[in-house]
């Protein structure tokens, strides 16, 4: 067969596979226009979970007739002002969205420019583009995309269920409304009640700070736990400067999900995000938790490539190790400015635990409220049997509630102490917040005296491939710090010559490996570090009080001082709270006083 | 199988027997052990595949014949039985139980069938040669504390057993190392054990073996392929073993030759003084330093958290001053091994390996490598 140029229609066809592969992306791609048009409010219709109809409309800057004519065109937009590709500063570029949805569904648009007289209507179904011709339209443009998919059969069969496209389509919608609180989104769906309403708010004279607005828009997305338990970031390193909100450990998730990446306001999923957020969150999180984290980095156009993926979900940095180490020293830099911040879900869910008790006369408690926990009532111990399980101690000294932790006044089931604060109360556990200063110290000790280090007697040659090598002993001071020394030996191996005497008789060759695919992956080598704490962690566990102990109160004021004055004392090596704190109001509310 | 045992001589074969059986096995007749009536003899014999250990026992008896029972719960009834008992053992018609019969009490225990026991064939053994047990124990003793434990590198997880020249004799040698430290035990070669392979014989099996050791005194014949190898204490007990099939590395290249530094010490005030510095150190790797200067020594250690510890003993040592550090449990293990009054470190530098030797025994040697600290 000899080589032909293909039709106009097959490349959009082609175009759209990589673009427009399910109606979340042409969904997307819309709404990036209407926040490129200038729009401050945007809203998105959905039948059948976007599959038969997509509608957006926007109040932003609109199209004249000649500009409605060429936008279904490839290749053309608005948005390349001086054709520079090195400095991007809209969502989309490319010139591709609108031919690519118009050649795979029936496409129509209409747009009335700002402070023009008429509005313009387009239409085009699979592929063919019909005259311009005037319309209705009050303001904006309004794009609608029916029967996607119609033009390309096989890719129609590949939609998942209307359930599934839609959520897909909304999170689609949530994701760029993260980066645009300033901009009204609604998403209707076939239900009545819209799927997502957020009104746009911009800072105020009221002292509503972008902060806050920012902070209120994340609530209304990721829920209010994430607004109450989030510290704010900022931070500036060399151009670039960092936003955004960073879950406290204890708020946290089985899966990265929720862990977001604006560049330049463009949602971007990146390896390079998550391996900054693990190595900053490592000590304070089990491996297998994660956190969240809402994250806006902003920086020179020309140090970001983001022409490197159709879809635009990935895009590339000229300094990834600067990034990664703003990222990461950011996230550290405010987790351990929150010290010992308990977490507030933590105390939320202490709240809806807690319920009102009647007592019968033969001591066994009874819920007020009937339902399952009547079901448990039998099962209880009646307390008047039992000895008190909590021992009080003397009142507190008033000048020791002063204190954040507040004065130690009893300690429940020889696990627990219960201490007054100026405003409230608050419960410790004591094994896990010993835990933690133990933890604590031992890594203050390493931080101090070094790793020791054993010379291995037959060093150790661990054959990798060759870039895996390179990258491994390119690395090699970084990693001599931590106790592991090694040197390329020839190109497709390293030779281990000395680890961390803390690790003991060690899987060399396999620590090795785990390090040069984190390496590879996550731009760091976090596995090693991992390890020595998780010996430290082991170590700490052993060394500290243990459930059962009995403290006098000196040793649990001792306790709580500590507390205040060691980081990260919140939370124990796996992410779960030390303490919870109830506030007066809390309380007050348990009883009905509010 | 209808068979008249001591209770005391079928209590010291299972004995030796059951350790070899471990308590979970996948395969059920792996938790039995096998027993084999012949010629005025019960031979009892157990494996996990890797090892067998075959003992036999003077019994009186007609019928000739075989089965499988648990071995521990016969190992524990017979321990259970009064001293000077006898011991009936009776295989039901059926063969799917075993009688056990002693005074007034009965046991019914369930077989399985004697044919399905896995054997270890040991035909093709064609090295073979005689060592005195206080030899075999020496190799054992001095070498055994290096095996590597770490599963990755299997080929270290055993003592290496070859022939060597040292010094144009003939010798026979133990070497085991974990990588951190290495033990090498040398006697003279056995008649008969020239030209045999070098073989690792398996931490369990070296455990076994040594366990048996305690208990004969006499000759012990091995025998030994490049697959198996087996001691065999007079005709009654004999510890076959799988050997781990690897390459054991070329350990002679890590034992220095051109270290000068020699430092004499007393061993026993030596290990005392490092045990009581090293307490200081809290975390696992207890690193103690070593401050040598002319014919003295400083031990020290320090811990941020504890605090610091030394202690300055006499030595003889006239070389140039050296610093150099050592995790002091890898120290103490050799000083353990070390019987005469005198130990001798011969080193390089403080990133080098350190030779440690018995000052008047030269059979045995330590290399060690240091810690930075």
């Amino acid at each position: 067969m000899a080589i032909r140029q293909l039709p106009a229609i097959v490349v959009n066809r082609i175009a759209a596979g990589e673009v427009v592969e399910r109606p979340a992306a042409a969904v997307k791609e819309l709404v990036e226009n209407a926040i490129d048009a200038g729009a401050r409010r945007i809203e998105v219709t959905l039948r059948d979970g976007g599959a038969s109809l997509i509608l957006v409309s926007d109040d932003g800057d609109g199209m004249d007739a000649v500009e409605v004519a060429l936008a279904v065109e490839r290749h053309c937009t608005s948005k390349l002002p001086d054709d520079d590709l090195l400095h991007i500063r809209t969502l989309g570029f490319r010139g591709e969205a609108l031919p690519s949805i118009g050649a795979v569904s029936r496409l129509s648009i209409v747009s009335r420019k700002r402070g023009a007289a008429d509005a313009f209507k387009v239409a085009v179904e699979g592929g063919s583009k019909s005259a311009v011709e005037p319309a209705a339209l009050s303001q904006g443009t309004r794009v609608e995309v029916r029967d996607l998919f119609y033009a390309t059969p096989a890719r129609l069969k590949f939609l998942k269920s209307v359930r599934a496209e839609r959520d897909a389509a909304v999170d689609a919608v949530e994701r760029l409304a993260m980066a645009y609180p300033s901009i009204a989104f609604t998403v209707v769906g076939d239900e009545e009640k819209p799927l997502v309403r957020m009104t746009a708010a911009e800072p105020d004279l009221a002292g509503k700070s972008a902060d806050d607005i920012r902070r209120a828009r994340l609530g209304a997305i990721l829920g209010r736990d994430f607004a109450d338990n989030a510290l704010a970031i900022d931070a500036v390193r060399e151009g670039f400067r960092l936003t955004g909100f960073a879950g406290l450990p204890i708020l946290n998730r089985a899966t990265a999900r929720d862990q977001y990446l604006f560049v330049n306001g463009r949602p971007v999923r990146d390896k390079l995000l998550a391996g900054a957020v693990r190595g900053a969150y490592q000590d304070v999180l089990a491996r297998d938790r994660h956190p969240m984290v809402v994250l806006f980095l902003d920086g020179p156009e020309a140090d970001i490539d983001v022409n490197v993926h159709p879809a635009k979900a990935e895009v590339r940095f000229r300094d990834a190790a600067l990034v990664r180490g703003l990222i990461v020293g950011a996230l550290r830099n405010a987790l351990a400015a929150a010290g010992h911040r308990a977490s507030t879900t933590v105390a939320e869910q202490a709240l809806a635990a807690a319920r009102p008790m009647v007592w019968t006369q033969g001591g066994a408690a009874l819920a007020l409220n009937p339902g399952f926990a009547e079901a448990a009532a039998p099962y209880q111990a009646p307390l008047a049997q039992s000895p008190p399980a909590a021992r009080a101690v003397e009142a507190p000294a008033p000048a020791a509630t002063a204190h954040p932790l507040g004065a130690a006044c009893a300690q429940l089931h020889e696990t627990y102490i219960v201490a007054q604060t100026a405003d409230g109360l608050v419960i410790v556990d004591q094994h896990a917040a010993h835990e933690r200063l133990v933890y604590e110290r031992m890594k203050a000790e390493i931080a101090a005296t070094g790793v020791k280090r054993q010379i291995l007697l037959i060093p150790e040659v661990v054959e990798l491939d060759p870039a895996d090598a390179a990258r491994l002993a390119a690395r090699a001071t970084e990693l001599a710090e931590l106790g592991l020394v090694l040197e390329a030996f020839g190109p497709g191996a390293v030779v281990v010559r000395e680890v961390p005497a803390l690790l003991g008789e060690t899987d060399v060759k396999g620590l090795a490996r785990d390090l040069a695919d984190e390496v590879a992956e996550l731009g760091g080598a976090l596995s090693l570090k991992e390890r020595l704490e998780e010996v430290c962690g082991t170590i700490a566990c052993h060394g500290s009080v243990r459930a059962g102990r009995r403290l006098n109160q000196a040793e649990m004021n001792a306790l709580l001082r500590q507390m205040e004055a060691t980081p990260h004392s919140g939370q124990c090596n796996h992410g779960r709270p030390t303490y919870v704190a109830l506030s007066r109001a809390e309380i007050e509310k348990l009883f009905g006083r509010r | 199988m209808k068979l008249t045992i001591e209770r005391a001589a079928l209590l010291k074969a299972l004995g030796h027997v059951q350790s070899v059986v471990e308590r979970r096995n996948t395969i059920p007749i792996l938790s039995n052990v096998l027993l084999r009536g012949a010629d005025g003899k019960l031979a009892l014999s157990a494996t996990d595949m890797d090892i067998e250990m075959i003992s036999a026992v003077p019994a009186q008896g007609a019928k000739t014949g075989g089965t499988t029972v648990p071995a521990h719960t016969l190992y524990d009834i017979t321990r259970k039985l009064p001293e000077g008992a006898q011991v009936l053992l009776e295989l039901g018609s059926d063969k799917g139980q075993m009688t056990l019969r002693s005074g007034r009490s009965t046991f019914t225990l369930a077989c399985l069938p004697a044919e399905d026991y896995p054997v270890m064939s040991g035909s093709d053994l064609a090295h073979n040669f005689t060592i005195s047990a206080a030899d075999l124990k020496r190799l054992i003793d001095r070498t055994r504390f290096a095996i590597s434990t770490e599963e990755t590198r299997y080929y270290l997880n055993g003592i290496y057993l070859h022939a060597a020249k040292s010094n144009d004799v003939n010798m026979l040698r133990a070497v085991a190392t974990d990588g951190h430290r290495l033990a090498r035990m040398e006697l003279p070669l056995p008649d008969g054990a020239a030209g045999m392979p070098g073989v690792i014989v398996p931490r369990k099996a070296v455990g076994e073996l040594r366990k048996l050791l305690d208990e004969f005194d006499q000759d012990v014949a091995v025998s030994l392929s490049d697959t198996k190898i087996r001691f065999a204490f007079g005709d009654s007990t004999v510890l076959t073993s799988k050997l781990i099939d690897g390459t054991f590395p070329d350990y002679d290249r890590v034992i220095p030759t051109g270290n000068d530094k020699v430092l004499e010490v007393e061993c026993k005030s030596f290990a005392a003084a490092v045990d009581r510095v090293s307490t200081i150190s809290s975390e696992k790797s207890r690193a103690v330093k070593l401050a040598i200067e002319r014919n003295s020594l400083t031990l020290s250690a320090t811990s941020p958290e504890n605090g610091t510890a030394s202690e300055e003993i006499e030595v003889r040592y006239s070389a140039s001053p050296i610093e150099i550090g050592f995790n002091s449990r890898y120290l103490l293990d050799i000083t353990e091994q070390i019987e005469g009054e005198g130990a001798k470190f011969v080193m390089a530098d403080a990133a080098s390996p350190t030779l440690v030797r018995d000052a008047t025994d030269g059979s045995a040697l330590y290399v060690l490598m240091p810690m930075r600290v």
